[in-house]
């Protein structure tokens, strides 16, 4: 097994900044995601974990090995580092059946036939292929083709599991499943994981903790609850979950909001002008008392919720309500609302 | 709604109709007459033709040369080709973009003008390269001979070679990298990736290629005419020819019976490599677009940039640099050098009308051509790609089989068929040359448009037919504006083959309709090496240009 340790790490394509200054200690055994937008550098910095890129400056280190640090012009090819990988087109190869696809790494290592086709067989049944070893991919779901993938980037029990993606391609209910799947198999093997992904969902399913990642900057690393009930910033607030934006002004012990008119009771560490963030599903709305008072613009029946458009003053406010708001209001309705959990961050 | 309907489908129908009713006439007509005269003589079945041909050991010389010829090139042309994709495509290699425009413009370049410059270059006598050799390493005699075997392999190979180069090279380029990475922190080298991954994967690639090169090398004339005739190895298309030339009926039907091999041998491996190998094409699921990971070639990096600069020199700039010193030069007995070049062999050749003429004929011949496959082809790709008609793959499967079958095939079925069989007296006219060019490089414009039109979704054309629009406004005004890009590609890719088209025009042309491509060969029979180096230069110059205006009107696209 195996921790990784990443130090000042950069990565410039040209003059533009993909990965800037990446500093992480992931221990052993962890479950860790890398999450952000598109193109905010986590799957470079996933690359070059694996060995598929360089980095510009700084080092990393897999167990005790380090396997890329710029000024010393260490770099350890791809195939010498050890890892699992498995990437977001599957990358199983077409012309090998199952078997041949995840006993690969074993034939590379040149493990004798018998200990190869126990441990290939070992490795398909973690991912329930076993009847499937003699199949080609092509007749193969693509759940399937995934597993495969996931077998092959075990088999050689790696000390650490690199994933890119691996279920964006896949259907809704399927990737949910495979969530579970990947985390259980994580548990039982005690394998370390770095598990790049922009579906928050995903992140906060799996993750240990989860690396949030802005234009080749980390904004914070944290476990999934604190980054989604207090993200370090606004990037974060407004990168995970839904949000309200509110501008206020921070006092002793409470936030006053000019444009609304009012104020409310919250715990601020600061003084001044501060922008303030709350989630809709911590707004709770009543006919009868809350701070601040507001007119229902319309709602729309989701299931499980209510979501609601209300306007106070000139500034409309997202609610959710988990309640029984659709039966009990109407457009236009006058209503309260006042906030659960805030977040304030300094301007 | 219903009244107006029915007459823009007939303008549609009408249209694409008569473009296929064309391609009946022209390909299938033809190509099936020349197999029914092969074979039923006085109204039935008889083989005799076959049994004449075949024996007599010159035919059956021609046959075994032509295959062996075929064979060795192809073989030269794969293992040439797929370490120059692979350097180009899949490593840090310097100069990539250079190289790789270098190796398809090859393409471009028709192969008789490659061997009239190994001519020059290779001649036992006069050749530059043996010259150079001769005199500095003092050698008793001249070290090759290019009116050889080996000669023929290696004008055929380099310019063939293209073919498998273009191919593999975009094989490389579709492929999914990722597969290549996973092979890696599977823990394989780069080189053992190439041997376990990349080239299994490439493999129906490589024999698409190859096969590419086959067809094509057994079906060449020019190579084969200029480079074997002197050294009396003759290949199936210059016996057909010879048979054609001697003008009996007798001539004629051997030749029939000698294309009928051809043309099955070369149509056959075409339909193994779509059919057969069609089913293996790899399909892989692409992720985001990675930038592929380029393989460091470290200390390896000069030494294989030295090597494929080699190749292209060799096979690029040495023989255009021959051609175009030859078309210079005052006195070929005097060595190169700047008091002996001269512009006289140019401007005498170029108020020459009986060169002028010609390099016209060729142009309007070529023009007629282009744009006629093109119209052709716009009507042949929509029915291919957006209508839903039963039987809309047969006219572009026609279009292909145009493109398979060996130019000296076609141009002999439309002979017997057009000379007043069938109430149609096309012989000598410009017009069965231009029904020659169009049979043989239709295709490329079908391919390219049907590749832009499969780009454009149905829902652009639906939603102009409900603003109201009749199919010919729509036509017009949503996919022309879309596609013309392609089309006027698709013009270019039909122009260049046609303006310096050989193998049927020798067989096609007439007195009053010699094109450049014949007047060439004829220059080069008759020993004119000099003016023969004026044409060549002339027909690259041309065909730079036309590549040029290619690469802009499609952006990058398409450029060979």
């Amino acid at each position: 097994m195996a921790d990784v340790k990443i130090t000042s790490v950069t990565k410039k394509f040209g003059d533009v900044f993909a990965v800037n200054n990446f500093n992480a200690l992931i221990k052993d055994g962890e479950f860790v995601s890398i999450l952000g937008p598109s193109g905010c550098g986590k799957t470079t910095m996933l690359r070059m974990i694996a060995g598929f890129e360089r980095a510009t400056e700084g080092e990393i280190a897999i167990g005790d090995q380090i396997v890329s640090k710029s000024d010393a012009g260490i770099f350890v090819p791809p195939e010498k580092r050890h890892i699992g990988m498995v990437f977001q087109s599957y990358a199983v190869w077409p012309h090998m059946n199952v078997f041949d696809n995840v006993a690969y790494p074993l034939k590379i290592q040149k493990v004798p036939a018998d200990k190869l086709k126990e441990r290939t067989e070992q490795a398909l049944d973690l991912v329930h292929l076993a009847e499937y070893a003699a199949r080609f991919p092509n007749q193969l779901s693509g759940g399937q083709q995934q597993r495969v993938a996931l077998a092959r980037a075990l088999v050689a029990e790696p000390g650490l599991l690199l994933l890119d993606e691996p279920l964006s391609n896949l259907d809704a209910k399927l990737r949910e499943s495979m969530r579970f799947e990947i985390k259980e198999l994580q548990k039982k093997l005690g394998i370390t994981v770095v598990y790049v992904t922009h579906d928050q969902a995903e992140a906060m399913a799996m993750s240990d903790r989860i690396i949030v990642m802005h234009k080749g900057v980390i904004q914070q690393v944290d476990e999934p609850i604190r980054v989604y009930e207090h993200p370090a910033n606004p990037i974060v607030a407004d990168f995970i979950g839904l949000v309200n934006f509110l501008e206020g002004e921070a006092a002793a012990g409470q936030i006053q909001f000019k444009a609304l008119g009012c104020g409310i009771p919250a715990n601020v560490s600061f003084e001044g002008p501060a922008r303030v963030a709350v989630r809709p599903e911590h707004i709770r709305i009543s006919k009868t008392d809350g701070y601040l008072r507001g007119k229902l613009v319309n709602k729309f029946y989701l299931g499980d919720s209510t979501d609601c458009r209300v306007l106070v003053g000139d500034t409309e406010l997202r609610v959710i309500d988990r309640g029984a708001a659709f039966a009990e209001y109407s457009d236009g309705e006058d209503v309260f609302l006042s906030f659960g959990h805030v977040m304030a961050f300094p301007k | 709604m219903g009244k107006k309907w029915l007459p823009q489908w007939d303008t549609k129908w009408m249209l694409i109709l008569t473009a296929v009713a064309s391609l009946v006439v022209f390909v299938v007509l033809p190509m099936l007459y020349l197999v029914y005269k092969s074979f039923i003589i006085n109204g039935t079945l008889d083989i005799h033709h076959y049994q004449t041909v075949y024996s007599k050991v010159v035919n059956w010389n021609a046959l075994s040369n032509t295959l062996k010829i075929s064979l060795y090139s192809t073989i030269l042309a794969v293992v040439i080709s797929f370490p120059l994709a692979w350097l180009i495509g899949r490593t840090d290699l310097p100069w990539k973009g250079f190289f790789r425009t270098l190796f398809v413009a090859t393409y471009m370049i028709p192969p008789y003008v490659g061997a009239i410059a190994w001519i020059q270059l290779l001649n036992p006598r006069v050749g530059y390269v043996n010259k150079f050799l001769v005199e500095n390493l003092h050698l008793a005699e001249a070290p090759f001979n290019i009116y050889s075997m080996t000669g023929m392999v290696w004008c055929l190979t380099l310019f063939y070679a293209p073919f498998a180069f273009i191919t593999i090279s975009r094989a490389m380029e579709k492929m999914d990298p990722t597969l290549e990475e996973a092979s890696r922190v599977s823990g394989a080298s780069p080189l053992r990736t190439l041997w376990n991954v990349t080239i299994p994967l490439m493999y129906p690639s490589i024999l698409a290629g190859g096969i590419l090169v086959f067809i094509g090398v057994a079906s060449a004339f020019g190579t084969p005419s200029i480079v074997g005739m002197p050294a009396n190895i003759e290949v199936l298309t210059t016996r057909i020819v010879t048979y054609i030339y001697m003008g009996d009926t007798k001539g004629i039907q051997e030749a029939t019976a000698l294309a009928v091999s051809l043309m099955l041998a070369a149509n056959g491996l075409l339909y193994l490599s779509m059919f057969g190998l069609g089913k293996k094409e790899y399909v892989t699921i692409g992720g985001k677009s990675t930038r592929p990971n380029l393989v460091e070639l470290g200390k390896w990096k000069w030494p294989a940039f030295s090597i494929v600069m080699g190749y292209g020199a060799i096979s690029v700039f040495l023989p255009i640099g021959s051609v175009l010193v030859t078309s210079l030069i005052k006195s070929m007995s005097r060595p190169v050098t700047w008091d002996n070049l001269t512009l006289a062999t140019w401007k005498a050749a170029l108020e020459n009308t009986q060169y002028t003429e010609p390099l016209m004929n060729s142009f309007i011949l070529a023009i007629a051509a282009a744009t006629i496959a093109t119209i052709i082809g716009i009507f042949i790709a929509y029915l291919l790609m957006k209508t839903k008609a039963k039987g809309r793959k047969i006219p572009d499967a026609l279009a292909t089989l145009g493109g398979a079958t060996p130019g000296i095939v076609i141009a002999l079925a439309l002979i017997i068929t057009f000379s007043g069989n069938f109430g149609l007296n096309l012989y000598s006219t410009m017009t069965i040359l231009v029904v020659g060019y169009i049979v043989k490089y239709l295709t490329m414009s079908v391919r390219t448009i049907s590749a832009s039109l499969s780009q454009v979704h149905p829902s652009l054309e639906e939603a102009a037919l409900n603003s109201g629009a009749s199919w010919l406004q729509s036509l017009r005004d949503i996919m022309w504006p879309l596609i013309r890009p392609s089309v006027v590609a698709g013009w270019f890719l039909v122009f260049m083959p046609s303006f310096y088209e050989l193998t049927m025009s020798i067989i096609l042309y007439g007195s009053q309709t010699k094109t450049i491509g014949v007047l060439l060969y004829e220059l080069q029979t008759y020993a004119d090496p000099q003016d023969a180096s004026v044409l060549a230069v002339i027909i690259l110059l041309i065909v730079l240009v036309g590549n040029l205006a290619l690469r802009k009107v499609s952006r990058g696209q398409i450029g060979i």
